[in-house]
């Protein structure tokens, strides 16, 4: 009351005043009100249901939450499972039929939602207990009818099918893919097959097994006192039978070793949405759960996080973007989001690269810092307004296993963490370099600008169910096949009869690498002769295939190459092979077109026996061979090598790059080509390999 | 009689209390003298406050060769004063706990915080700066003009049935305004110039344009001084505003069209015009639409999601507008079902409101739905703000936030069957159908 008199009298007399205030500054708040955490009342009945009541007669209705915390298990060839089993709850019970409980439920102006992990809903209070009665019945004696399975699988279709036009809902399910793994049940895609392989058993049987009282949380929330709640909890559900716990095991994906760009095409899009995230060895109960969320607020937290002033306020790339930071008992997750124009979409996601790097090199200042938890501490002040807030964190204090203060000293954590703890977790957890880009929009437009962002300057691309596709099948030309194209290429380099002829052929590049001066020389001779000497001085490898047998000789000394590797060898060594590809079993296919280094090329696979795959890309324009890139499985793993042709150069009328560089395994080495000479006469002498049977003659 | 419809039977009788137990939203209201129209209601359950202020201005107010201008001068409101640099509204409330936002409609621009109760002081300040030294410059203007134009793209252009409301507008009206939506064309985004925008300003963010609402943990005389000290000396605005005071003709005959979409299911759309919000028929109109589509129960969703199964999604919006607006049937089809099919079942529903009354039951359960949504308004100091002031400016009745529901309990079935045959006319309606882009033939 003093504080009311003495602001009266001031309002008198500084009413006078009014034009004299100071507008330069925001005026002094006056003393922080305390935050008051109100009290969830709580009860457990005999079959193990958790009830939570709090209680707030702020409007006249009552809101029921309840929450299945079964196992989180994969549903593999049936995904979908829990979904389509929490939507039919509600749908039947052993006295009433779908209609009737709608009709009861739409009569109090009350509502009911189900999905896999929950039933909710709210009704006002005068009606309470006979809402509570068709809520308990509906959950204790759900009855299964086909034809409402048939209906719900008819409309999950549906909706899977409307799903394939929208940019967001196909965006979060390839991340979730991408992140968690397809293999787990936070990443897997149900489809139209998985839902229709969904039985009336499996529903049964999901049913009976995990919507059991043991596992499950009940709120309630509003216009009731625990007394009310208590009576009208015991008096529907004291009967719900306990059931057995079930355990699963699955995988989850890891962090990726490198970062990944993945593109899933919607060609008319206008804008795309990206997604940056990866999985995280992150929970709930993690020592720097309260600095991880402070460092994520400022990196993306609110309107004034750094993505968004970055992003929107500085470039105008956005509307808005944020990121996410999850966790729960098993794991956790970052994924940062935004919808922006095709012609940014590279510049957004490098600008989210690199606040990334400046989170994890730089301290915030104590200003940012300061602000940053002034906005928690607010928000988690506002959120208390709802009283659905306090149910859910005694709920989450349960169901986590939290220290029962966790959210009573919520704040001091908040206060606590420095600015050397954010550094701290975001080097642990904001990963530029260990991370997936996932971009759902036009390939055309944004695809070739992002190869850039991509460490070996591959795109993965996926359809919209997150498995992986080629993208340049979709751009198959009719009017050319895989031969004319190969036949063009011969034409190019100096006339497919002038090449027909070559007897022998040597060529001998320079390059550099770690340091070292390297030399290579490789000979060839009609038919399949073959000789490689890689010389750096302090060593050298030599492979040689004389047209039987075959060796490879190195720093670990010689070896003669038997089965696999010499029908590899053999088949490798093959001078202008595809001039004979019929001849060899060798099959070419036509696989699309696609931009290399900027020029437009057919892409050709080549397949040679023993299913080894080279895929080849001629420029579409000058015939000539730009790239080609081969996996081969070797006793150390697979590897992927990718051979760059540069500027053609003309060797005495025969063309050969000038340049030729080539990366596998992420290292990269360039060749200068310094001389290509044909049909010079070459000894058959050095390409003969002395067998260890032959030697000791 | 089923054994729940029984048990509400006799729950019936005591129904009619129920509007009365809610708590009633006490609340005072005054003028400054430079026509600033102030709401203040004491909450004291959360130590929190909601100011907000709307501005009675909206897309009707622009000019045909500016439209998305309100809207676009929404986002300046944010770039700063004379006193607050670019950037700091956002730095300012939420560095102190807050959240901020605004929306822009036809025919209002609403701007409002939720603080911790201590910071009412602050929320003032920036909002009179807003309404007194509004500072904008080439950087945030262009800035915004990007932002905007993705936002543009995020909720319309890029968004599956995103362009319903602007492809059904452009052909409900001729001559008023409402022919374009807040959102606007790219175009005049990009045409729009500071001049036009600060013009813009001194004609509608002026106080006696706007109505200051705040709701929650507040001391009545505190808050009046703080307004008192932070609004008295704006000046009052005296340009003329541009009204709209068109008479837009009914539609003669059914315009029919084709729109062809980023979608995978194909949708139909049926807009009707209807009477403006506050009247008596808009009222019996909104219990039409609970009538048709609210619930699972609902005879809309009943016949076309459940037993026709011939929609994956169907509904009813009548659009709350100050001049008429629309009422809006939007129905997404299910697999196997053709828009034909799919239009001539809504027509059935339409036909059957029109020639049937419904029952007592019906009725009763119509009222309870009534009831339990508008209870809902008043959940938050934010919603409680924000409805006292659409109250005073739209229908000049604050208090309406205790008694509006008594409008709706006040309508009759037969005026429900009556407004469903005045303006669910099948010769004046705009119908659309949504296609995927692949059914289109060049």
């Amino acid at each position: 009351m003093k504080n009311i008199k003495f602001l009266l009298f001031s309002a008198f007399v500084f009413i006078s005043m009014f034009a004299q205030v100071d507008r330069t500054y925001p005026p002094k708040p006056g003393i922080a009100p305390k935050i008051n955490i109100g009290e969830a009342e709580s009860f457990t009945l005999e079959n193990g249901l958790k009830v939570f009541v709090v209680e707030n007669h702020k409007i006249p209705k009552v809101t029921f939450s309840f929450d299945f915390d079964y196992q989180f298990a994969t549903e593999g060839e049936k995904t979908g499972l829990s979904e389509i089993t929490g939507e039919l709850i509600g749908t039947g019970t052993e006295s009433k039929s779908k209609s009737e409980i709608d009709e009861s439920v739409d009569f109090i102006g009350a509502n009911i939602n189900s999905t896999s992990r929950g039933i909710s809903g709210s009704v006002l209070s005068k009606f309470t207990e006979y809402y509570f009665s068709i809520l308990s019945d509906v959950i204790l004696n759900a009855k299964f009818e086909q034809s409402e399975l048939e209906k719900l699988q008819k409309q999950t279709v549906s909706g899977l099918k409307s799903e394939e036009a929208e940019p967001n809902a196909i965006a979060s399910k390839v991340t979730n893919s991408l992140i968690f793994g397809k293999k787990s049940p936070y990443g897997e895609i149900k489809t139209e097959q998985t839902v229709k392989s969904i039985t009336l058993d499996d529903v049964k049987t999901f049913y009976k097994n995990n919507f059991v009282p043991n596992v499950t949380y009940l709120a309630i929330v509003g216009d009731i006192d625990k007394n009310q709640a208590e009576k009208l909890v015991n008096k529907y559900l004291a009967k719900w039978q306990k059931g057995e716990v079930t355990k699963s095991e699955f995988e989850f994906a890891r962090q990726p070793f490198v970062r990944k760009v993945a593109v899933v095409d919607r060609p008319n899009a206008v804008q795309s949405v990206i997604h940056v995230a990866t999985p995280l060895k992150f929970k709930q109960d993690s020592k720097d759960l309260f600095a991880a969320k402070v460092a994520n607020s400022i990196f993306g937290g609110g309107f004034t996080s750094r993505l968004n002033l970055n992003l929107r306020e500085k470039h105008g790339f956005t509307y808005g973007v944020r990121s996410s930071l999850m966790q729960d008992e098993l794991m956790g997750s970052l994924d940062i989001s935004c919808e922006v124009r095709n012609s940014v979409t590279d510049s957004s996601l490098s600008e989210i690269l690199s606040e990334m790097k400046k989170m994890r090199n730089e301290l915030v200042s104590s200003k940012e810092l300061d602000a940053i938890k002034k906005y928690m501490v607010g928000s988690f002040a506002l959120s208390l307004e709802q009283p659905e807030t306090i149910a859910k964190f005694a709920i989450n204090i349960a169901k986590y296993n939290l220290p029962t203060d966790f959210y009573e000293t919520y704040l001091e954590k908040i206060e606590k963490v420095t600015a050397e703890d954010v550094q701290a977790v975001s080097k642990k957890y904001l990963d530029p370099e260990k991370i997936h880009l996932i971009v759902v929009g036009s390939n055309d437009q944004v695809g070739e600008n992002l190869k850039k962002l991509s460490p070996n300057g591959k795109i993965n691309y996926y359809d919209t169910y997150g498995n992986e596709v080629d993208i340049s099948a979709k751009n198959l030309p009719t009017d050319i096949t895989a031969e004319q194209v190969v036949d063009k290429y011969y034409e190019a380099i100096g006339g497919k009869e002038k090449i027909s002829q070559v007897k022998d052929e040597q060529v001998i590049m320079k390059g550099n690498v770690q340091g070292y001066d390297l030399e290579i020389t490789i000979s060839r001779k009609f038919p399949n002769k073959f000789y490689f000497l890689l010389d750096i001085g302090i060593m050298q490898q030599i492979q040689k295939y004389d047209g039987k047998n075959a060796m490879v000789s190195g720093m670990q000394g010689e070896k003669i190459l038997e089965g696999e590797e010499l029908e590899t060898m053999k088949i490798e060594s093959e001078m202008n092979s595809l001039l004979r590809a019929k001849e060899l079993g060798i099959e070419l296919k036509l696989v699309g077109i696609e931009d290399v280094n900027g020029k437009k090329a057919y892409k050709i696979d080549v397949v040679k026996p023993k299913n080894n795959i080279t895929t080849e890309y001629y420029d579409i324009s000058t015939g000539l061979k730009l790239q080609e890139i081969s996996t081969r499985n070797t006793e150390q793993g697979q590897f992927t090598t990718t051979i760059v042709y540069g500027e053609y150069k003309d060797f005495n009328g025969y063309k050969f790059p000038g340049t030729i560089s080539q990366s596998v395994a992420g290292q990269s080495f360039d060749l200068t080509v310094e001389s290509y000479i044909v049909n010079s006469g070459l000894e058959d002498g050095i390409f003969v390999v002395e067998t260890q049977q032959e030697s000791s003659f | 009689m089923n054994r729940y419809g029984l048990l509400a039977f006799l729950l019936i009788s005591t129904f009619l209390t129920i509007s009365a137990q809610k708590s009633k939203i006490e609340f005072e209201e005054y003028d400054l003298p430079n026509g600033l129209h102030v709401i203040l209601h004491q909450d004291s359950s959360t130590p929190i406050v909601a100011v907000s202020v709307l501005y009675h201005v909206g897309s009707k107010n622009e000019r045909s060769d500016r439209t998305g201008f309100a809207h676009f001068f929404e986002h300046l409101m944010f770039e700063g004063s004379k006193n607050i640099p670019r950037g700091d509204y956002f730095q300012l409330v939420q560095g102190n706990g807050g959240n901020l936002n605004a929306n822009t409609s036809f025919d209002r621009t609403f701007y409002y915080e939720i603080l911790p109760s201590n910071q009412l002081g602050l929320a003032l300040w920036l909002e009179s700066e807003r309404m007194l030294h509004l500072q904008i410059d080439s950087v945030g203007v262009e800035t915004q003009r990007k932002v905007i134009k993705e936002e543009k793209k995020q909720r319309l252009d890029n968004q599956p049935y995103g362009s319903i409301l602007e492809q059904t507008f452009k052909r409900a009206y001729s001559v008023h305004p409402y022919q374009w939506t807040p959102i606007g064309s790219d175009q005049y985004i990009d045409q729009a110039t500071i001049d036009e925008f600060m013009d813009f300003y001194k004609t509608y963010y002026v106080p006696n344009n706007a109505t200051l609402s705040i709701s929650g943990d507040i001391k009545i005389e505190e808050a009046k001084y703080l307004i008192e000290t932070y609004f008295s000396e704006i000046p009052k605005g005296s340009r003329k505003m541009n009204i709209p005071n068109v008479v837009e003709p009914p539609l003669t005959k059914a315009i029919q069209d084709t729109v062809y979409d980023n979608i995978q299911l194909p949708a139909v759309i049926q807009s009707y015009r209807i009477a403006p919000q506050g009247t008596a028929d808009f009222y019996a109109l909104e219990m039409l639409t609970t009538y048709l589509s609210q619930g699972k129960s609902s005879i809309l969703k009943k016949a076309l999601v459940d037993d026709k199964q011939s929609a994956v999604f169907t509904g009813a919006f009548p659009l709350p507008m100050e001049d008429e607006g629309q009422f809006l049937m939007f129905s997404i089809a299910n697999m196997g079902t053709s828009v034909q099919d799919l239009q001539h079942q809504m027509d059935s529903i339409i036909s059957y409101v029109q020639s049937n009354t419904m029952d007592e039951n019906s009725f009763q359960k119509l009222q309870n739905q009534v009831v339990s949504n508008f209870v809902e308004q008043t959940s938050t100091q934010a919603g409680i703000a924000e409805a006292l002031a659409n109250y005073h400016v739209f229908f000049d009745e604050a208090n309406l936030i205790n008694t509006e529901i008594d409008k709706y309990l006040s309508v009759t079935p037969q005026q429900i069957s009556d407004v469903a045959k005045k303006y669910l006319n099948l010769n004046g309606r705009v119908v659309l159908h949504y296609l995927p882009k692949s059914a289109q033939k060049n």
